[in-house]
């Protein structure tokens, strides 16, 4: 809304490059964000307002220089590459653009834009827990975590993570301290700067909204004539309640306003009503040490990931164990011959099924997501299954007579009851249901 | 699983705007017309920003006073996103206490603010060009004890060659909340600055705890108006700590029947 840059207007930048203008692209709270012609690629420039730099301008230009030298900590940051000279008071930096097809989360809770299935938005919430982890990993902080930090494909779950210009040295002030709604109740109760622990908060919130279209701490007691900011201080400080309190029903949903929670809530396995319950629960609340970690995250969205499965009416089911099941939608017996079991559970071993690398045993931080294993069926007999060595490692395998095999990197173990084999520190075994 | 593509929008709170405007004879020619045409401007921006607004559900109504005070929407403030401006024009007296009166009567859970999903704290814009040609002090003591009025983020405008300051200030409560300019052009993206700015305040990212006033948002708004801070002056005002506030800060939040 401020006085624009006029396409053709030239910036210098701190790497020694040019940002030509070429168009306005949007706008928010803190600046404007516009395409540019910058070292013979388009690029995006964000441009800040004068209110738009936190207290103290200087310092708050000193971090996205800092962020531009330390470079991006994993790709889907959107990360600052090169900030501009000082102009009347104001500066901006130069980032990629946002492809076509990405949506903010905004859009999704209007339902301007929905996800084509639940897979999905897992696929999404995994994207954001694990480069928040990356984040938190290199001892950095993002401080500023809500829901207009994100772009989401909705087709295929990626995620570019914008507005990394906040992001800091854990600890550092950069002067922002939130947004309302998202911040978490220590930073709401003033009784700390944003740090790590409260990030993880935050992204609660955004992956329960991902989920349930509905603000984990809003329920009946949200429902106030008047938000005045003492009300604000107590729904979303001290007193703050989750939505599904188990012991404390007095914010539970509202049966005409948040019809979600009763669609989606009773549907999500128990673990993942557990990790809910634990992230905003009076523990979590008070205590930030008591909020899951990525990691615990990362395991149960992986679980839930691969135990979805798909009817042929579309429908997608969860399933339990790994055992088959009736769709509640057509009524269709879904076959899941068989299961593989890992230490803690098991998922159905059914075409397209996956075991991911995280999975198998501790890993780095970037292979989290890496599918090791998949499940195929054979060319010209879809009927025979076998699951695929997608690692570059040789795996043990072991026959239920007891022979040993090797099944070399590309090679295919064929779906038998009772063969086990192991990959990393996991051992999985083949049961038939 | 339920079905994506049935799930509904997630929940939002009302954000009340209301404009306060002065259409009595003084605004006419010129004046109404870039007042009209400000505002025609406002609500396009106000309305995209509606749509992808998941902090807030903007809504919007209008107070004209001249001889007598008018809303132009009787039923109550109208969703942004389906708002159309409908051009006001100038004539009549300048009825503030009229106006204060009939405000006073609506900020009310039972009239206009009776949102099922809950509310903000509403927004007040006021404008005026001259003094009052009613008894005003009557109704402003009234309106003062309304927790909303008392409550909510009120600016004002004070156009025109003999506006009256301390009228305005003591309507807004606080003269660093307003601007006075006869610069109507600089009122006319003033008022848009500060209506995007307030319609915002519910998305944007705090530098501290602290509450945003409308002072601050019109200090946001000269800054990007690129104005001289000049047109705020300073007016003392004698606001009154309003009973309604201090009993509000004093007990629980709100006041408790408002709870269920
Ligand atoms: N890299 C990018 N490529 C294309 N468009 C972008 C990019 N980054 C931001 N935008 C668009 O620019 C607009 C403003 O961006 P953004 O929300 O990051 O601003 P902001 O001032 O940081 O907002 P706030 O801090 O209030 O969330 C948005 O409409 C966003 O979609
Ligand atoms: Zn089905």
């Amino acid at each position: 809304m401020s006085e624009k840059l006029s396409s053709g207007y030239r910036i210098n930048t701190l790497l020694g490059k040019e940002a030509v203008i070429e168009k306005w692209l949007g706008e928010g709270g803190q600046g404007d964000v516009y395409a540019v012609q910058y070292g013979g690629e388009r690029k995006a420039l964000k441009w800040y307002k004068p209110c738009g730099m936190g207290k103290n301008p200087q310092a708050f230009y000193e971090n996205v220089k800092d962020n531009v030298m330390r470079g991006s900590p994993s790709p889907e940051f959107l990360w600052p590459q090169d900030v501009t000279e000082w102009k009347d008071g104001v500066f901006g930096y130069i980032m990629d653009l946002r492809p076509d097809g990405y949506y903010e989360v905004s859009d999704f809770m209007l339902t301007n834009v929905r996800f084509t299935s639940y897979k999905t938005i897992i696929d999404a919430a995994l994207h954001i827990v694990s480069a928040y982890r990356i984040l938190h990993n290199i001892g950095y902080s993002y401080q500023d975590l809500n829901d207009g930090n994100f772009f989401i494909n909705p087709k295929n779950g990626k995620v570019l993570i914008c507005d990394n210009d906040n992001v800091a040295p854990d600890g550092r002030k950069t002067g922002i301290i939130g947004k309302p709604r998202y911040m978490a109740p220590e930073i709401v109760m003033g009784l700390r700067d944003p740090y790590n622990l409260s990030d993880r908060f935050s992204m609660s919130i955004i992956l329960f909204i991902l989920f349930c279209l509905t603000h984990p701490l809003e329920g009946k007691r949200s429902l106030v004539p008047a938000m005045s900011p003492e009300l604000q201080e107590k729904l979303y400080g001290s007193e703050a309640l989750f939505i599904m309190d188990p012991e404390d029903r007095s914010n539970a949903p509202d049966p005409k306003i948040h019809r979600n929670m009763r669609a989606v809530w009773p549907c999500l396995p128990a673990y993942m009503q557990e990790i809910f319950l634990k992230a905003f629960g009076q523990d979590a609340m008070k205590n930030p040490n008591a909020r899951p970690a990525e990691l615990e995250w990362v395991n149960a969205l992986v679980r839930f990931r691969s135990e979805i499965e798909q009817c042929q009416c579309g429908n997608e089911i969860f399933t339990e164990d790994g055992a088959p099941c009736v769709c509640e939608c057509c009524r269709r017996k879904l076959s899941i011959p068989f299961r593989l079991r890992f230490q803690e559970y098991a998922i159905p071993g059914t075409p397209g099924s996956r075991i991911y690398r995280c999975q198998v045993g501790s890993c780095k931080l970037d292979e989290v997501l890496k599918p090791v294993g998949l499940v195929v069926s054979k060319k010209d007999d879809p009927s025979l299954i076998g699951i695929r060595n997608m690692t570059d490692k040789s795996w043990n395998a072991e026959t239920p007579s007891g022979k040993s095999k090797r099944v070399m990197p590309g090679e295919v173990i064929p779906m038998k009851a009772g063969i086990t084999f192991t990959i990393h520190d996991e051992t999985i075994k083949i049961e038939s249901n | 699983m339920p079905k994506i593509d049935e799930l509904e929008a997630t929940a939002r709170r009302a954000l009340h705007i209301f404009y306060v405007l002065d259409t009595s004879g003084s605004m006419t020619g010129t004046p109404v017309a870039t007042l009209n045409r400000a505002m025609e401007e406002t609500v396009e921006v106000l309305r995209k920003q509606a749509k992808s607004n998941a902090d807030a559900e903007l809504k919007i109504a209008v107070l004209e006073f001249n001889t007598g005070a008018r809303w132009i929407q009787p039923n109550g403030p109208e969703n942004m996103e389906d708002f159309i401006w409908e051009d006001l024009s100038a004539g009549g007296l300048t009825d503030v206490g009229a106006a204060l009166s009939e405000l006073d009567s609506k900020l009310s859970r039972k009239a206009f603010l009776n949102s099922m999903t809950g509310a903000y704290l509403p927004i007040i814009i006021f404008m005026s060009d001259g003094y009052a040609t009613d008894n005003y002090q009557k109704a402003l003591d009234e309106i003062r004890q309304n927790k909303w009025f008392a409550r909510s983020t009120k600016i004002g405008f004070a156009l025109g060659e003999n506006p009256d300051m301390k009228m305005i200030s003591e309507v807004v409560g606080n003269s660093e909340a307003v601007v006075r300019t006869q610069d109507l052009d600089l009122f006319a993206r003033l008022i848009k600055f500060a209506s995007v700015t307030a319609s915002m305040m519910c998305s944007t990212s705090r530098t501290s705890n602290q509450d945003v006033t409308g002072a601050d948002i019109l200090k946001e708004a000269i800054d990007q108006g690129s104005a001289p801070e000049s047109i705020v002056e300073n007016v003392p005002v004698d606001v009154p700590e309003s009973s309604a506030d201090e009993k509000d800060s004093a007990s629980d939040g709100w006041d408790a029947d408002d709870w269920e």
